[in-house]
């Protein structure tokens, strides 16, 4: 590191001042939103419109949270966001599991079955909600948690399956062999070996599933109504003008962002595989 | 624990393993049925409706006309001769063009301060990546918060700053309400740059520029020499993700300008959307996703496969 620090910057001549004021300004620009959602989350409505702006309300409270949770039905955008996106995670990084060890320790369909999961990744959602709508629709899956839950499964089965795929193939396939070489099946030589050893892979590749699912709009927008919606959807009640709900808004948001940063900060080692597709390691 | 072992040795030495014939059979077919669960899934809800929708799109399907008879290219016709349409697309072009060039530029500006150790490096470096974790729904929310008339802070401090009086409609005044939609995009994938760029400045070998410094070169040459090509395929890597994933931009339309004034922030997703779920012309709009999924394949089939493949891993 020192010495990435003499090369780029001889000696003599000191720009640590503008990397600070760049980092500075850009941490700002990072929380300054963050921070005045929170702080409208805990104002009292009076402060709203103050000129100049309330910046650390003198009485701050908990009414926006409570209305955001019970009268605008928050608790249970959450509690379905929470059930559809534990149960799509789980079923994702399962599956996703099993497809990358068959791509990466027997090369299944070669490289044309693996670059067709990755497309799926690419495709825009809007060409695909629109049929599945219409699907739903017909066969009863409209607005339920099972509907929600396949629809996640599949929307975040590319990003598990790549990720899993780049894990195993930088994992030493030698502990496998010798559990065949010892009369073990395939299976075995997967389940019981292989598994265990791709157990922080997987739960990375979990994570982002999750936070993928509980982050997602467009698909719950389109696919659920009134009984499966799920948390991000609930903020269509706050759209436009018509009122003074900015502090629901804002409590909600924040009941919201919690748990998703703090999963994506602890599993943040992992980031960069997460965001390539395992085209990175990081 | 002895037994079975020596019993599996026997078997890989040539005595048959006696499984029974569905372990058999699965044992043959191991490859196959690991990958079934994930294909079956993305067939069945991936390429299924594209296929339905293509089907959709040469027929009639409007909520408001009954009937569903083969129109044959009129829907790609009513799509391709809106001006909506059209302009939706050169917005979506436009709007991630910008909200992307500005991401990479700051991203690679904030990666390079961040290479080096120093103080609280880890803390920032957690902070910084917040934004990549919250919903787009929120982030749209939270500058709607910030810049909407009279509720938001931001005119004010920026009258406080530039000593007049500023009144501007961020939501609702052109050109304003297009910078506010890309600062919230600025702000939630900025991030995303700056990580995978960082990564690949992390990868650069430093004895690159131990030679360089030997070599009299100063940093702005050391930046285009060293640092430029072998960030190369990393930039690609990051341009390309962020855009594809920029060209769908709809969360934070939906939730700040709600595609208006008028049809003034209309993207191709919202446009989409809207004619298939508000108009309910269902196949004009399938007939419009084709066209859009079309335009986007290209720039897969252009850029990805080429990036993925001249990775080393």
């Amino acid at each position: 590191m020192s010495a990435i620090r003499s090369a780029r910057r001889p000696k003599g001549r000191s720009l640590p001042i503008g990397r600070i004021l760049l980092l500075g300004f850009f941490l700002v620009f990072v929380l300054l939103p963050l921070y005045w959602m929170f702080n409208t989350s805990i104002k009292p409505s009076d402060d709203y419109l103050a000129i100049p702006p309330v910046w650390f309300p003198a009485q701050p409270t908990l009414v926006h949270y409570e209305a955001a949770l019970f009268a605008y039905r928050g608790l249970e955008g959450l509690i379905n966001s929470l059930i559809i996106s534990l149960a799509a995670t789980i079923l994702s990084a399962l599956f996703g599991t099993l497809m990358a060890y068959s791509l990466a320790r027997y090369n299944t369909g070669g490289q044309h079955l693996s670059f067709w999961v990755l497309s799926q990744r690419f495709l825009p959602p809007i060409g695909i909600v629109l049929p599945v709508f219409l699907i739903y629709r017909g066969i009863g899956l409209y607005d339920t948690h099972a509907g929600m839950i396949i629809a996640y499964t599949v929307f975040t089965l590319p990003v598990s399956v790549w990720m899993m795929f780049a894990y195993f193939r930088q994992m030493p396939k030698s502990m496998e062999e010798a559990a065949l070489v010892d009369g073990c099946t395939r299976w075995q030589a997967f389940w019981s070996v292989a598994m265990p050893l791709a157990a922080p892979g997987i739960v990375a590749a979990a994570v982002f599933a999750f936070i993928a699912c509980w982050t997602e709009f467009f698909f719950a927008l389109v696919l659920t109504s009134r009984s499966a919606f799920t948390l991000p959807t609930v903020f269509r009640a706050f759209i436009g003008f018509q009122g003074a709900q900015y502090g629901e808004a804002a409590a909600l948001a924040i009941v919201s962002l919690v748990p998703s940063i703090a999963l994506g900060v602890l599993a943040q080692k992992h980031l960069v595989r997460g965001l390539t597709l395992g085209a990175v390691r990081g | 624990m002895a037994t079975p072992l020596t019993v599996k040795r026997m078997h890989s030495a040539g005595a048959p393993p006696r499984l029974s014939r569905l372990a058999a059979w699965s044992e043959r077919h191991f490859k196959w049925l690991l990958v079934a669960p994930a294909v079956v899934l993305i067939l069945a809800l991936s390429i299924y409706p594209l296929l339905f929708s293509l089907v959709v799109s040469f027929i009639n399907y409007d909520f408001q006309v009954p009937g569903h008879a083969f129109v044959g290219l009129k829907n790609f016709e009513r799509v391709v001769f809106d001006p909506v349409a059209r302009w939706s697309l050169v917005l979506t072009a436009g709007l991630s063009g910008v909200s992307v060039a500005i991401e990479f530029v700051l991203g690679l500006a904030v990666a390079l301060t961040m290479v080096r150790n120093f103080r609280g490096r880890g803390l920032i470096m957690s902070v910084l990546i917040v934004p990549l974790f919250i919903s787009p729904v929120i982030v749209g929310q939270a500058w709607t918060l910030l810049l909407q008339r009279p509720f938001g802070p931001t005119n004010y401090i920026l009258s406080q700053l530039l000593g007049q009086e500023v009144t501007i409609g961020w939501m609702t005044q052109s050109p304003w309400l297009y910078v506010s939609l890309i600062v919230a995009d600025v702000w939630q994938w900025t991030p995303f740059m700056f990580v995978i760029l960082l990564a690949g400045l992390t990868a650069i070998p430093p004895n690159l520029y131990e030679a360089a410094e030997l070599d009299g070169v100063n940093s702005w040459q050391a930046f285009w020499a060293i640092t430029f090509p072998h960030l190369g395929p990393m930039m690609l890597l990051a341009l390309t993700f962020r855009l594809l994933d920029a060209i769908r931009m709809f969360d934070t339309i939906y939730i700040m300008t709600g595609g208006g004034p008028g049809t003034q922030t209309y993207t191709a997703s919202y446009y989409l959307y809207t004619v298939g779920f508000t108009q309910f012309h269902l196949s004009q709009a399938t007939a419009g996703s084709w066209l859009f999924l079309i335009f986007t394949a290209i720039v897969v089939a252009m850029l990805v496969r080429r990036l993925l493949r001249a990775e080393p891993v």
